[in-house]
């Protein structure tokens, strides 16, 4: 398995920059993730490890060896495309074939291998079958036999899942991580599903518009986002502007005057101290808060109701700060459901939930 | 639309087409199995193949069709991956005018490619200029080699069919699928023979068939070359003894059971294998910019394509300006003369005026009977609206000349369709065949049309108060009017320079449209072939000026009518 080093990659698509200056290191049988919103270039950056562009600058590495200008057929990786992009005029097991052929493998080996890689993704049996004789996940299955039959340097999985059910989708989660797993592969994975990046990463990378935000583990990148499209992007939260007061009593915490009174939260970045009156953002997620009491904490928020969404497995509400924003406030395993309605409810988050983003 | 009119609608058309195509076939096919007393008989058929002079016939426009159908493949696919790939300059521009040699009819060229490559001609007048060649003995290069002429003139004519249909196949293939190939360690070489090609075949299979049955079949070509040994010839020029000679009949059997027999085993070999599957498109193909030098051999490999194809065109140009053109490279003296004589020629005005005459009325049934199958099979739910639809596609699969002798065969005396003769006026005849042949192309534009148009548009008018009728009159029917429009211009146009059925059906020298005045023309004696020119001069500029417009009108879609 290969360690992937991107070195200041660039690329520019008609004049617009659509990767700039991306620098990465994607480790040995490592998942990695490539998370953004449609339009970032987390394909395009996909695509140019897998050699379909050459960059305007930078440098790929494959372990020691520069593949820049590398044409695509030589580099040895599979691909999972969104699309499958499985051959219709080969049946499915000439299609799992094909990379075996090219690499001018005895008929016996392809034979042999073909039908493990078949076995591998519960397909055994389907070898003669026509691509179009087969469901959209047994499509999807054939896609990723492909991939993985010629023992790839490295795995690229191009929003692999999109086209499925959602049923579909979450027991592929669990597969394709576990056959990735098994294998040791290093895997690439492009989505924009959140979701998906969460439940499977090892580590990933958040990207906005051609560059890379923020890298690093899931609950790293959930707990501590770098920016507030980071907070965004990986889960739905509360957006709060204020000033930094002072560094309160406890270390490591800060208040923040808002317009609803003031707020004790933590930085994003330990390396960080807002100087006092810096404005400043905080993001609080909507599972922080709750209507019951949180011991050690100052963080109080009046408000009323005026919206609940129930969910079964949880409760959405939305709430009208006195004196300030909405906010939302989701509540898990719902007792009993308040309406929305005149009176004043109080909201509380720990210190520790509050976190502090440059603004 | 109200159930019932949509039912007249696809009984008359359905009645129509029992009356016109099947039938005619039908007919031609009973004269080739009667005997004398009406019995079944194989006699005829089996005393073709028996006949060597027939044989032969049918094995030269075998080969005539294979070479030409290669041929054409061999020049239409480089440039339809050129176009579809690469980036080059003039890129817009280059793919038009690739398209041009489809328009300019080939029996006009053959004029042209005689005078350029006869004993006196322009090539070997160049060659001995250039003292390539002995003055004294010029390599005679049509006497001996008329059959590569007719395949050059075919294949510079028919590439354009295969073109259009290899271009709109690859641009329709999914880059994904390449990119997947080249994942897996595939080259660009054998990527495009392991993926590319066999994913665009039923599109090259499409043109292909359509070029091969059109050139199996091809009778202006070989007429002019004076070449005899070619079916669709011997069965014209067997034609006058008609009324007892059921041979003619017989070849015309044998013609189409041929055509349809190589249609079916290409359908079968490379038509259905893949059909989807692919998944949506994900990534928007690019055009892979070349470098300059590179871009710039793309450009000149369109266009000497292009200039190889209108160079027969331009010697009729030549020839029809031309005082005498004998030995030269390019004629020694021009002269309008020769179109100031075609004008005033007794054959020439009033062939124009059957032509336009024929075409017009062509035109006309064309349309109303191509709106109404368009209708019916787009926009209701009626029975066999498929049938019907593929019926009006079929008689781009018939050749014209087996159609030209159904309709010889069913208006024979005696015969229950024999009033359309009209005496010797062939004026219906001629519109129907003519209506018939170039329906396949009013049918498509007006279907594309309907399809754009989307049915909840005449809803929200019938919703606001109007009648179906009034709806489809007042909303629909100005929605779709551009590709009517550009139909109808394509089926006159056709219709102006149709060969086969001009060629059989017209008789008598008051009543030849164009293409045969041109035949007859040429055939004579001093300056008629500048004559033949001058008038085919006046038919491609009229042809040009009328695709021009319909392509103005239906803009890129204008490939989409030759598609098979």
């Amino acid at each position: 398995m290969v360690t992937i080093t991107i070195q200041e990659l660039t690329k520019r698509f008609s004049g617009s920059v659509v990767l700039s200056s991306v620098n990465l290191q994607i480790e040995s049988g490592e998942l990695f993730f490539l998370l953004g919103p449609s339009g970032c270039g987390k394909t395009t950056l996909l695509r140019h490890i897998a050699g379909f562009y050459t960059p305007d600058a930078g440098k790929i590495w494959f372990d020691d060896e520069d593949v820049t200008r590398l044409p695509a057929h030589k580099r040895g990786t599979g691909m999972m495309f969104q699309s499958y992009a499985l051959w219709p005029h080969l049946n499915v097991a000439q299609n799992v074939a094909f990379g075996l052929e090219e690499r001018k493998r005895p008929r016996r080996e392809i034979e042999h291998r073909v039908s493990e890689a078949l076995e591998q993704v519960k397909l055994d049996g389907l070898g003669s079958r026509k691509i179009q004789q087969l469901s959209g996940g047994q499509q999807q299955r054939v896609a990723l036999a492909r991939a993985l039959v010629i023992r790839p340097k490295c795995l690229l999985l191009d929003e692999p899942l999109s086209n499925l059910d959602a049923k579909l989708r979450l027991e592929m989660r669990t597969e394709i991580r576990h056959i990735v797993k098994q294998h040791g592969l290093t895997a690439i994975y492009v989505t924009h599903d959140r979701d998906e990046a969460l439940s499977m990463a090892d580590r990933m990378a958040i990207m906005d518009a051609g560059k890379l935000i923020q890298v690093g583990a899931a609950p790293e990148i959930y707990l501590n986002p770098a920016t507030r499209m980071v907070a965004e992007f990986i889960g739905e939260t509360n957006f709060v502007e204020g000033r930094t007061l002072r560094e309160s009593s406890r270390a490591g915490f800060y208040d923040v005057e808002t317009p609803f009174g003031v707020l004790r939260g933590r930085t994003n970045d330990a390396t960080w101290q807002p100087a006092s009156g810096q404005p400043v953002m905080m993001s609080v997620r909507p599972e922080a808060l709750t209507f019951g009491s949180v011991l050690d904490s100052p963080n109080r928020i009046l408000g009323r109701i005026i919206d609940t969404t129930y969910l079964g497995a949880s409760v959405q509400y939305l709430i009208q700060v006195t004196g300030g924003p909405q906010i939302k406030v989701c509540e898990t395993n719902p007792q009993d459901i308040r309406l929305p309605g005149e009176e004043e409810v109080r909201v509380m988050a720990a210190m520790g939930d509050v976190v502090i983003l440059r603004k | 639309m109200s159930k019932t009119l949509s039912l007249l609608i696809f009984l008359g058309m359905t009645a129509f087409f029992a009356c016109f195509f099947a039938y005619p076939i039908w007919a031609a096919l009973e004269s080739a199995f009667r005997g004398p007393d009406h019995q079944f008989t194989l006699e005829y058929v089996s005393e073709v193949f028996l006949n060597e002079l027939y044989r032969d016939g049918l094995w030269n426009s075998f080969i005539i069709a294979v070479w030409t159908t290669l041929g054409a493949l061999c020049l239409a696919l480089p440039l339809a991956v050129c176009y579809v790939r690469f980036a080059f300059p003039g890129r817009a521009l280059m793919n038009s005018l690739v398209l041009i040699p489809m328009i300019l009819p080939p029996f006009v060229g053959a004029i042209g490619i005689k005078a350029m490559l006869g004993q006196a001609g322009a090539l070997n007048s160049l060659l001995i200029y250039l003292g390539m060649m002995d003055a004294m003995h010029p390599t005679d290069w049509l006497g001996q080699h008329r059959m590569l002429g007719i395949i050059i003139m075919e294949v510079l004519h028919l590439y354009p069919i295969i073109y259009l249909n290899a271009a709109a196949a690859l641009s329709n293939l999914d880059p994904a699928l390449e990119e997947a190939a080249a994942n897996m360690g595939c080259n660009a070489w054998s990527r495009f023979w392991r993926v590319t090609l066999p994913l665009i075949m039923p599109g090259i299979f499409a043109g292909g068939t359509i070029v091969f049955v059109w050139s199996f079949t091809e009778m202006g070509v070989p007429l002019l070359f004076d070449y005899d040994r070619v079916t669709a010839v011997q069965i014209f020029r067997s034609i006058n003894d008609l009324s007892g000679n059921p041979f003619p009949y017989a070849l015309v059997a044998v013609m189409l059971v041929f055509s349809t027999l190589f249609y079916l085993t290409g359908k079968l070999f490379f038509g259905s294998a893949n059909s989807g599957g692919g998944g949506r498109a994900t990534t928007g193909r690019e055009t892979i910019p070349l470098p300059s030098g590179l871009g710039w051999v793309c450009t000149a490999f369109f266009a000497g394509v292009t200039f190889l194809a209108v160079l027969p065109h331009l010697g009729v140009v030549l020839l029809s300006v031309s005082k005498d053109w004998y030995g030269t490279v390019i004629p020694h003296a021009l002269t309008l003369e020769h179109y100031r004589n075609a004008l005033g020629h007794e054959l020439t005005l009033s062939s124009i005026a059957n032509s336009l005459k024929y075409s017009t009325l062509a035109m006309l049934v064309a349309l109303v009977l191509g709106i109404g199958v368009a209708y019916v099979s787009v926009r209701t739910r009626i029975w066999g609206r498929q049938i019907l639809d593929a019926m009006a596609m079929l008689p781009l699969a018939v050749p014209g000349i087996v159609l030209a002798f159904g309709y010889l065969a069913m208006t024979r005396e005696g015969q229950p369709f024999h009033w359309l003769m009209l005496g010797e006026d062939p004026l219906l005849l001629l519109v129907i065949a003519y209506a018939v042949r170039r329906l396949p192309y009013v049918v498509r534009s007006a279907a594309a049309g309907f399809q754009q148009v989307s049915p909840t548009l005449e809803e929200a008018a019938q919703n606001l108060g109007a009648r179906p009728e009034k709806a489809l009159w007042r909303i629909t029917l100005p929605l779709v009017a551009p590709n009517l429009v550009a139909g109808a211009l394509l089926a006159f146009s056709f219709a102006m320079l149709e060969v086969s059925d001009s060629m059989i059906l017209a008789q008598q020298a008051t009543y030849f449209p164009i293409t045969k005045a041109i035949y007859s023309l040429v055939l004579s004696l001093g300056s008629g072939p500048n004559l033949a020119s001058a008038l085919g001069v006046w038919a491609m500029i009229f042809l040009a000026v009328t695709i021009l417009g319909a392509g103005v009108i239906l803009g890129k879609k204008l490939g989409a009518l030759f598609r098979g």
